[in-house]
């Protein structure tokens, strides 16, 4: 008990300022105008008044009243008190202040703190006890509690089972989205739906049409490659999309026949060409043991004819080399529970240790290593890979956009790095809706790959934020998205489906699509369905080198790739010894002579590292002594000690460990405000050089930057005041876990079976 | 068009700094041969010898050693390799294997070094080889333990700047608002008289009288009375430190010190003061034994007492050492986090700051407090100057933190030479301990917490750090200013502040944006402490060493474009006396680096 914690926590309450209580605290409010906001298909299903928000840890004084209203998209609790110290917000478009959309609720457990009685309610369920509580645990951590201490306690009970009920879709197309998006048919003459042309207007490709892969095979100089449109209609797989690209010696009669050989007659699919003409694929298992060599030496042949030095083709197993689905949802679940669940003071102590044993950085250092590796085969030994995984459905998705962040600049871009979710998720069809669990159907099946994808992505930015053209806000806005139910992108489990139940739904909603497949979801990517422009210029990262570089480097200013200096090398061997660098890569071979040394050394000498390094180990090793080229290939270090828990992330609605007017943020203020500068002054030259004075304001309106330099430049501003470690998101009103007479919310609710067990913990109780 | 090449990019001195080993200081050196010197350095040995480095191989070379640094060159190889190591950073020299030991390589030396890693070298067995060369490193290593003298009193470097004017207390008191109606300067101590450890000019109760203060001292711990650290100009809320009082195992009171820490509190009629005891209670109450103690209840009744529950000297040198069992040489892959956890190091980092968060909470709700631990001279120092980073926007500039240093480390007798052991060759010393680095990371990391607070960057807390052991400046020599007096450091030697002030734009954090009222509360959560991998772990050749933080380096890209516009801008403007936008003629930033060349032709990249 050496370090005991006691006392350790100041009193924070005394230098944050109070929060400002409303005096207008009582439940006599003009209810008739808390109306919900809806959106077109969206129906108000039940909904309860004189409800309380609970918004602070420590006391109920600054809880909020107002009605809680439970829609066929969203729980939407409508106050007219204002949050306190809110300045600011980021407002969503589809969303207000306090709603959650449906899907974005885990779980739902009501709670009678006078009884002691507490339920996680599922669909359909019956409630025996008068809620007096009710919890949302919110897929995106977030913790939200609502009190009817005054509501009826009937209407209290209906609202509860209702959200309970809608959480639950017992159909894809009780989905929003499909009311959504059908809504708009009616009525409807336009080529826009909801505002958007999906496709159109767009410079994202969404690869669903064969001229998207033709543009990206001539990109990446792919002249051996084509574009195969024997699936078109679904005809032969169901999971792949109906174009993409295969060796250009393989013909559609082949590429049938070997189909039925693969699961779920899955063709290889061409993922990218890397400049050096070695090709990444992704294939699913082969399903007849009897055809197998066969089959694979056909596709083997067919890629290495498809390479300009006819170079070898690398099988790297993913199933085998990486965590399984079920291990990566097993590690979101700790991770969340020692994040959010877990009371703050008490789980400082073990803090690194939890994190640990959630294993969640692990996986993500997995998954980079692993991409790493492939990208030495790439990078170094010029031979093509085929990624292998049973469905090729899941571990691929993450492998192949690693690999392509890493080497390809053009995947660091805004759109590069769309399209490549685009290509490598949803069009080679990862099941979103499964792993998603949007239906709540089956808790095997969900699995957080794409968030764990994200955090690779984020440990890539930390390491090298000026290579990518978008902040970690987007990163995170893009993970929240996946808990919006009305975009293409994170609806299905492939294209085939979207296809499917848009004509089902069609059909019974009596709309024609005309010529279209599917009803048109908005993708993802058309970001102005959820935010305002200027909140979207919260995407653009002032850092990056992409286009500034370039342009600026073919005239003046010719430093701004980073260069690092010529370092004196001290305490190491820089670079591959020459014996190595003309030999073979076999793993055998290492330095005889430093392996006799080293083996003769006496016992302590075991500090000297023993292990060969191996080929791919000297290739990180090379490219770590040369200077980074960020438009260049990327590869992360890998060291556990450097890699960081993705706090914007995992901790930005935890209370506790918010920096008020700190963290990262701050300092990506100054960069907006810098960046914005100069962008300005380069218009005001750009004027004299275009000899027209015409004064114009059109800058605020065209700046990429989400912070604006002020009217008097060159005096830095000190950071808002409303900037905090977890900006744009705010911890206010979230996991306000204490309080309920005396128990501590948390004690009653502890453990692993919250988020682990719906079925134990009803059972347990009632 | 061609243009002038841009140099504000390529001659910032960022881009041709040295490599991670050799250090930082060559820039000012003159080559002579391979070995770059400093004035007043002087060669003592050359020998042929294997330096074998643990993340590659045997590597043969030559080393040199002069009386200030080792400094080693590979003779194998085209791909340099160089290792340049102050002496004062050697903890210890020991010779490895025997005459007859077997192997190739076993017979040679280890040297272990204060800043976390190791060398080894190997030489020839036959014919005594190591002698001579264990023998030099053993005697200049550990000059003080041959009666020789350390490197800062040989040293001849000049510098533009004068360090040593940059601590003047009586400037620094009167910048805090003092002496005041309330607070009053006293020379008591001018000849060291009343307290050997503390420095000339102390501030203390305008009511006490210099009679009271002696009595006072009797009951402090080696003296050392409670004194004012620091004084909240709006609230008039005081920061005071001292030692424990001497309380014993019969719990002797003493209505001198009583009344003083009365007097205190009543200055800006505090209704409590608080006591913050660094210490655990256990710790505070295990002292009592050896005649110390703490403040009780019923002597002290204006007073509340909290203990901190930081850990003494030896606790924090046992962290240190795990934690370099697990970054040195490799990272320790496996387990890393709780590895990482088992150091405790960030379990301390985290107790100490959340005490001088509790301190600079309190003063800044209006209650003047004191801050003790036994002496008064390890966790307190870190307690107070952290506070006083917290509380005082001037402590956070690059001109301020060396006041901050100076004030509470140096001149209040943080025991740097019994800490370090500089130049002392018993590296098993218990005295030894790594408080100031301890510090040093705890203000790291709040500038991470508040990337645009502080003035001064990540490279000047690792030049701090590295000159905290070189021993080739006077700035961090002996165990206290009486100490330092009488061996003329102030005449004799050079400070680091010298250094670091006559190239200030090394170590200028270009996000600083100055607040001057604006407490920083950094979260004293292990959710947001982090290793200091880029201290810790530098010396690992896999790890990138980049002299600064990107977002950093292109921050200030970005502000030399910024300059470069506003130039053309400028003359552009003056060439056509165009007055539409005369609001852009205004002068660069001082931050940004001069951008001195013309632009002739201009790329519009958006």
């Amino acid at each position: 008990m050496m370090f005991s914690n006691k006392q350790t926590k100041p009193t924070f309450k005394s230098y944050l300022p109070p929060l400002q209580t409303d005096s207008n605290k009582s439940p006599q409010l003009p209810i008739k105008k808390l109306e919900a906001k809806l959106l077109p298909g969206e129906i108000v299903v039940n909904e309860a008044n004189f409800v309380k928000k609970c918004i602070s840890t420590e006391s109920c004084q600054d809880d909020l009243w107002g009605k809680l209203v439970c829609t066929n998209f969203k729980v939407s609790f409508i106050t007219h008190n204002s949050l306190p110290r809110q300045k600011f917000q980021c407002t969503h478009r589809l969303l207000g202040e306090h709603d959650i959309p449906l899907a974005c609720v885990e779980q739902v457990v009501t709670v009678n703190d006078i009884k002691g009685k507490q339920k996680i309610l599922g669909s359909n369920q019956k409630l025996k006890f008068n809620p007096t509580e009710l919890i949302l645990y919110c897929k995106d951590f977030r913790i939200i509690r609502f009190r009817f201490d005054e509501a009826g306690p009937e209407s209290a009970k209906k609202v509860c089972l209702a959200i309970a009920h809608y959480s639950h879709p017992a159909d894809p197309q009780l989905l929003f989205g499909f009311e959504y998006v059908g809504k708009r048919y009616h009525g409807s003459t336009g080529e826009t739906v909801n505002g958007v042309d999906p496709g159109g207007g767009l410079q994202t490709p969404l690869f669903d049409c064969s001229s998207d892969w033709d543009r990206e095979i001539k990109r990446t100089g792919a002249s051996e490659w084509r574009v195969c449109t024997i699936n078109q209609g679904y005809f032969i797989s169901p999971s792949l999309p109906e174009f993409f690209v295969v060796p250009v010696s393989l013909a559609d009669q082949d590429l049938k026949q070997y189909a039925c050989c693969f699961y779920s007659q899955r063709i290889p699919l061409w993922c990218w060409n890397h400049s050096s003409g070695s090709a990444l694929v992704r294939m699913s298992n082969i399903s007849d043991p009897l055809q197998q060599r066969k089959v694979e030496q056909r596709i083997s042949s067919a890629i290495i004819k498809s390479h300009p030095l006819r170079s070898d083709v690398f099988k790297s197993d993913l199933d085998k080399n990486l965590p399984n689905i079920q291990d990566i949802q097993a590690a979101l679940l700790k991770l969340r529970q020692i994040c959010v669940i877990e009371p703050f003071e008490e789980s400082e102590e073990k803090w690194l240790s939890s994190l640990e044993s959630s294993r969640w950085m692990e996986y993500v250092r997995t998954f980079l290593r692993h991409a790493v590796d492939v990208v030495y085969m790439l990078e170094s030994r010029h031979v093509s890979v085929i990624l292998l995984e049973k469905e090729d459905r899941d571990l691929s998705c993450v492998i192949s956009c690693l690999v392509q962040l890493m080497c390809d600049p053009h995947c660091r871009s805004l759109h590069g790095f769309q399209g490549l979710i685009q290509k490598e998720w949803v069009m080679a069809g990862h099941r979103f809706l499964d792993r998603c669990n949007h239906l709540k159907k089956s808790d095997k099946e969900e699995s957080p790959l794409f968030l764990l994808f994200l955090d690779c992505v984020w440990q890539l930015w930390n390491q090298y934020p000026a290579a990518f053209e978008f902040t970690e806000v987007y990163l995170t806005v893009l993970g929240d998205s996946m808990w919006v139910p009305v975009f293409s992108t994170f609806l299905f489990n492939c294209p085939r489906q979207r296809a499917e139940h848009s004509r089902d739904f069609a059909s019974s909603k009596s709309i024609h699509l005309g010529q279209d497949q599917a009803l048109r979801f908005p993708p993802v990517w058309d970001w102005s369905q959820q935010f305002s422009l200027k909140d979207q210029t919260l995407f653009n990262n002032p850092l990056y080198v992409g286009k500034i570089a370039t342009c600026v480097q073919n005239g003046t200013v010719k430093t701004f790739t980073h260069r690092r200096s010529k370092k004196n090398y001290s305490s190491t061997l820089r670079g591959v010894p020459s014996a190595l660098r003309n030999g073979s890569l076999g793993p055998n071979d290492t330095l005889t002579r430093r392996n006799s040394l080293i083996l003769r050394l006496r016992s302590d000498l075991s500090q000297v590292r023993e292990q060969q390094e191996t080929p791919s180990e000297r290739f990180i090793r090379d490219w770590f002594s040369r200077p980074v080229d960020l438009q260049g290939l990327l590869l992360p270090q890998l060291l556990p000690s450097h890699l960081s828990v993705w706090k914007l992330y995992f901790l930005r609605w935890v209370p506790e460990a918010q920096i008020p007017q700190g963290g990262p943020i701050t300092a990506f203020h100054k960069l907006s405000v810098l960046t914005d500068e100069i962008e300005m002054l380069q218009n005001q030259l750009r004027q004299y050089k275009g000899a027209g004075c015409t004064p114009n304001n059109q800058h605020m309106e065209h700046s990429k930057m989400y912070f604006k330099v002020t009217l008097t430049p060159h005096q830095s501003p000190a950071p808002p005041e409303y900037l905090s470690s977890s900006f744009p998101f705010s911890p206010v009103g979230n996991l306000c876990r204490p309080g309920i007479t005396g128990t501590p919310l948390s004690k009653f609710l502890s453990g692993a079976k919250i988020w682990l067990s719906t079925e134990t913990l009803a059972n347990e109780t009632i | 068009m061609a243009s002038a090449p841009i140099a504000p990019y390529n001659s910032s001195p960022l881009g041709n700094s040295s490599s991670q080993n050799a250090s930082r200081e060559s820039l000012k050196m003159e080559p002579l041969a391979d070995v770059a010197v400093l004035p007043g350095e002087e060669r003592v040995i050359d020998k042929d010898i294997i330096y074998i480095c643990p993340f590659n191989a045997a590597v043969k070379g030559k080393v040199s050693i002069t009386n200030y640094r080792l400094y080693f060159k590979n003779t194998d190889s085209e791909t340099p390799v160089t290792l340049n190591v102050p002496l004062g950073v050697i903890s210890r020299v020991e010779k490895m294997g025997g005459a007859t030991s077997r192997g190739e390589n076993s017979y040679g030396l280890e040297i272990t070094c204060k800043d976390m890693r190791n060398l080894r070298f190997a030489l020839k067995q036959e014919g005594h080889s190591r002698r001579d060369i264990f023998e030099i490193l053993f005697k200049y290593a550990f000059p003080l333990s041959h009666g020789m003298q350390l490197f800062a009193f040989l040293s001849q470097e000049k510098y533009e700047e004068n360090g040593w004017n940059v601590y003047e207390p009586m400037e620094e008191y009167r910048r805090q608002g003092l002496p005041n109606s309330e607070w009053r300067v006293t020379f008591i101590n001018k000849n060291y008289e009343l307290c050997d450890t503390y420095p000339t000019i102390l501030v203390v109760p305008y009511k006490a009288t210099e009679e009271d203060l002696r009595r006072v001292s009797t009951f402090r711990s080696r003296c050392r009375i409670p004194v004012l650290s620091w004084f909240h100009k709006e609230n008039h809320a005081v920061i005071m430190r001292c030692s424990q009082p001497l309380v014993g195992m019969s719990g002797k009171r003493n209505k001198d010190d009583e009344r003083y820490l009365d007097l205190i509190r009543e200055a800006n009629g505090t209704i409590k003061l608080t006591i913050y005891d660094a210490r655990p209670n256990v710790n505070a109450v295990a002292n009592k034994a050896t005649g110390g103690g703490y403040e009780g209840d019923d002597a002290y009744q204006n007073a509340e007492l909290v203990f901190l529950d930081i850990h003494n000297i030896h606790v924090m040198r046992e962290s240190l050492k795990k934690l370099k069992d697990i970054v040195y040489p490799n990272v320790e892959e496996s387990h890393w986090l709780s590895s990482l956890e088992s150091t405790h190091w960030l379990e301390h980092i985290k107790l100490v700051l959340s005490g001088a968060i509790q301190v600079a909470d309190k003063v800044s709700s209006g209650s003047s407090v004191v801050v003790h631990c036994s002496d008064g001279w390890d966790r307190t120092a870190q307690l107070t100057s952290l506070a006083m980073l917290m509380l005082d926007s001037y402590y956070r500039t690059l001109r301020g933190f060396q006041v901050l240093l100076e004030k509470e480390w140096i001149s209040f007798g943080h025991k740097f030479a019994s800490r370090i052991g500089h130049g002392d060759k018993n590296h098993a010393d218990q005295d030894r301990s790594p408080i100031f680095l301890q510090f040093i990371d705890c203000v790291w990391q709040m500038t991470k917490q508040f990337p645009t607070a502080f003035e001064f960057n990540e490279r000047l807390l690792v030049v701090i750090l590295d000159h905290l052991y070189s021993c080739r400046f006077g700035t961090f020599l002996y165990n206290c200013e009486s100490a330092r007096e009488s061996n003329n450091v102030r005449m004799k030697t050079v400070s680091l502040w010298s250094l670091i002030n006559s190239d200030t734009s090394l170590y200028i954090n270009p996000f600083y944006t100055p607040e001057s009222s604006r407490v920083l509360y950094p979260v004293a959560s292990m959710r947001h402490l982090e290793l200091w991998v880029t201290y810790y772990i530098r010396w690992n050749p896999r790890i990138q060493h980049q002299q600064q933080s990107p977002v950093e380096q292109r921050y200030k890209e970005l502000l030399a474009l910024r300059d470069q516009y506003l130039k053309k801008l400028e003359e552009l403007q003056l060439s056509d006396s165009a007055p539409s936008s005369t609001h852009l003629t205004n002068s660069s930033t001082p931050n940004a680096a001069t951008a001195n060349q013309h632009i002739t032709h201009l790329q519009t990249p958006f």
